[in-house]
């Protein structure tokens, strides 16, 4: 027996289905997220990414840097994270990612912010209610830097579709 | 600070032959850890990868390892040998995630070296390679192509 408030509740779904993208439509995505350096060391040191910038401040120096650098892995996670919500938490597999690049340096307390283009989108000739959408993915420091893009390719669900 | 002796020295640039294929000593179980806590810091709002309940009720049966973590799993097992001695990541290219990843299994990662060139600046050239990441099944699950600028020995050894 549900309890009464369940049965009154209205579902708040979020995000976006195929026949919600337009070519051409930008998409200026949620929260941003401040960078710390627990996050980078956590990140690194879980992902088995030996890479002595990443977690050893004074090899960092020794490199030139301000700071430890930012694993640009954390970095495109982060960007593709903040960009879920508008592009593919309604589902469809993420199928891949060209052309990604690394623009600049990110250092711990740097704030990521990540917007997005609509570059393709099709239905998928072999899956019912499914296309397959095409985004170009920006991410920006706070002083409003590039510091990476990249071409992001999911499944994404049609009205009706499940996975 | 001497840098030279925190790194090994065996995978500065001229050590990178384009054929070669590595086969990548650790493997690494795909738990909560992984997937759960790298989805969630990472803002990652896609319930797939963290509500095993509405996953049972979809074709997977279960939660999915987000592909963004498998990659960087792949990357990182891959980086004692082709990013311990590099100074800067460049970029990624033709990556594909080909077959689902579940909490319990266990990725490996393979790289071949696809190309060395010469980079603006002297003590320093690019290197690209291919990596796959491969469950405990030899299933292929991820592949990518990842460019990377790695120290010159002749520059970088002795500092």
């Amino acid at each position: 027996m549900q309890p009464d408030f369940m049965k009154r509740a209205q579902l708040r779904t979020k995000g976006n289905q195929y026949e919600d993208f337009t070519v051409g439509q930008e998409l200026v995505h949620h929260w941003g997220r401040t960078i710390n350096a627990s996050d980078n060391s956590l990140f690194s040191t879980l992902t088995l990414h030996f890479n002595p910038l990443y977690f050893n401040l004074e090899y960092a120096k020794a490199h030139g840097h301000p700071d430890i650098v930012v694993n640009p892995l954390l970095v495109f996670n982060t960007i593709i994270g903040l960009s879920v919500q508008d592009l593919s938490e309604m589902g469809g597999p993420f199928l891949g990612i060209d052309n990604m690049t690394f623009h600049k340096p990110v250092y711990p307390n740097d704030t990521l912010t990540a917007v997005s283009t609509v570059v393709d989108k099709r239905a998928s000739s072999s899956r019912p209610k499914t296309g397959i959408v095409t985004w170009h993915t920006k991410g920006f420091n706070q002083r409003a830097e590039l510091v990476i893009d990249l071409h992001r390719t999911n499944l994404s669900l049609m009205r009706g579709g499940s996975i | 600070m001497k840098t030279q002796t925190l790194t090994g020295n065996d995978n500065y640039f001229e050590d990178f032959v384009p054929g070669t294929v590595i086969r990548h000593v650790r493997g690494k179980t795909v738990g909560d850890l992984e997937n759960v806590l790298i989805t969630n810091l990472v803002m990652n709002t896609a319930q797939a990868h963290f509500n095993e309940h509405a996953m049972k009720d979809s074709s997977f049966g279960q939660r999915l390892s987000y592909g963004g973590v498998n990659a960087s799993l792949v990357i990182g097992m891959a980086s004692q040998d082709t990013a311990e001695n590099a100074l800067a990541e460049l970029g990624m290219d033709k990556i594909r995630f080909t077959a689902p990843v579940y909490h319990g299994d266990t990725l490996y990662a393979f790289t071949e070296v696809l190309a060395v060139t010469a980079s603006d600046r002297a003590d320093a050239g690019e290197v690209r390679f291919k990596h796959w990441g491969v469950n405990q099944n030899d299933v292929v699950v991820f592949e990518g192509e990842r460019r990377v600028l790695i120290k010159r020995r002749s520059h970088w050894s002795s500092r």
